[in-house]
């Protein structure tokens, strides 16, 4: 009980935030319910790689250790025995997460193959890209977007950088430009050859600059503003990235998914190829050291969200 | 001779001037197909009759997959649970939103769609 009085206050501005999204979810009792249907696929996948003898003891790949730490953290895994704790929800989760949990189903069939093999082995490369595009264009993940530009204001900062774009997020922040009635001007920002393709012809419709990697976003800033929004578990190296965007940038939105209070949904950004785990301290530490002020800080964990300056 | 739609992909509001030779074939057969774009760049087809009047508006690749006269794809077993709805209705009735179009893309690079 304490622990969730906690949570609440380490995370209210979350819900400031999130305004439009916690709408669509139903409010607190629909994030509850989606808490607690993914403690239950945490559970189940906890299982299921135990079964395969892949849990306790030394979890032979990245998986499993991760699962292994994650379902320690929600009290689902028991460290001695290596008992399992299994609750299946009440409550039904909000419709918007429909293609979330069917998305947790998936990675509950492919548990035990990937807490004892590599990622790579079970989901190859071309596969993988494509199961990052469905994901990160989910309704919900497209909804969490939308309201967090929204909700911090960015649009109303000016010209505005995103940084590690990928295809989804410059269709996004336009969502939320209109949802403020803001003029839109951006530049989605990326390092991948194939994404830039990608970005260049949503750039013709939607009106954006499409900049390949930093150096020719140091020359098309400086911006009033950057996002980096899930970048850095992607990133090799994160503290660069944080500094780079100080160069360019004179604020920055940064939102990131971290390890404290991280579900199964954790999991599916490992699968799908990202580099790192990282703590919310860790998160605010690097910023502070790339030189960013932070000005307020709306969540902590699981997802990290603030503004700095 | 323009004409006014939505966007069957997007919901967008479409005017586009129709091409002289489709309302020809329009007037001497009493129907006719022309291509069309939206604001947004989707393609659409539409089909005329004989006084030029849009009879209906289709995106193209919806109006091209299940007649087999364009690309006819098929998503396939490898394509994960988890996806494969959205694949179909993406193949069925062509993408809706831009996400839909790119995820078509990489999904037949994945060997999850196949097209003829």
């Amino acid at each position: 009980m304490l622990g969730r009085i906690r949570q609440l206050l380490d995370n209210r501005g979350y819900f400031k935030i999130m305004r439009d999204f916690m709408r669509a979810v139903g409010g607190l009792s629909g994030l509850a319910a989606w808490v607690a249907w993914e403690r239950y696929y945490l559970a189940l996948m906890a299982r299921a790689a135990a079964e395969c003898g892949a849990l306790c003891g030394s979890p032979p790949t990245d998986f499993a250790y991760l699962l292994q730490c994650i379902a320690e953290r929600h009290g689902v895994l028991d460290p001695e025995s290596c008992r399992v704790r299994i609750k299946r929800p009440r409550a039904r989760y909000p419709t918007i997460f429909k293609d979330y949990f069917a998305t947790l189903e998936w990675l509950l069939s492919r548990a035990c193959e990937l807490a004892t093999r590599p990622p790579r082995e079970v989901l190859p490369e071309e596969e993988a890209r494509a199961a990052y595009h469905a994901f990160l264009s989910q309704e919900w993940y497209c909804a969490v977007r939308r309201s967090m530009y929204a909700g911090a204001g960015v649009p109303l900062w000016g010209r505005v950088l995103l940084i590690g774009a990928g295809t989804a997020e410059p269709v996004d922040y336009w969502h939320a430009c209109r949802r403020l009635g803001a003029e839109c001007r951006y530049a989605a920002m990326e390092v991948d050859e194939r994404a830039l393709e990608d970005l260049r012809r949503l750039a013709a419709r939607y009106g954006f600059e499409v900049l390949h990697g930093w150096e020719e976003a140091e020359r098309a800033g400086p911006f009033d503003g950057a996002i980096a929004q899930n970048v850095l578990h992607w990133a090799t190296d994160p503290l660069d990235v944080l500094m780079r965007a100080r160069r360019v940038a004179r604020r920055l939105l940064l939102s990131q998914i971290v390890i404290e209070g991280a579900g199964a949904g954790f999991l599916v950004a490992y699968v799908l190829g990202a580099r790192r785990s990282v703590s919310w301290r860790e998160v605010e530490s690097l910023a502070r050291q790339a030189g960013w002020r932070l000005k307020r800080r709306y969540a902590k964990y699981p997802n990290y969200v603030a503004v700095f300056e | 001779m323009e004409a006014a739609l939505t966007c069957p992909a997007c919901g967008s509001p479409v005017r586009a001037a129709l091409p002289a030779e489709a309302l020809e074939e329009a007037r001497r057969r009493g129907v006719a197909r022309a291509v069309v774009a939206c604001p947004r760049g989707h393609a659409i087809v539409v089909t005329l009759d004989a006084s030029g009047a849009v009879r209906s508006a289709v995106a193209a690749a919806a109006a091209l997959a299940p007649s087999g006269r364009g690309r006819e794809c098929e998503v396939t077993p490898r394509a994960p649970e988890w996806v494969r709805q959205r694949l179909q209705a993406i193949v069925e009735r062509g993408p809706a939103t831009d996400a839909d179009e790119l995820l078509l893309e990489r999904a037949r690079e994945a060997g999850w769609v196949v097209c003829a």
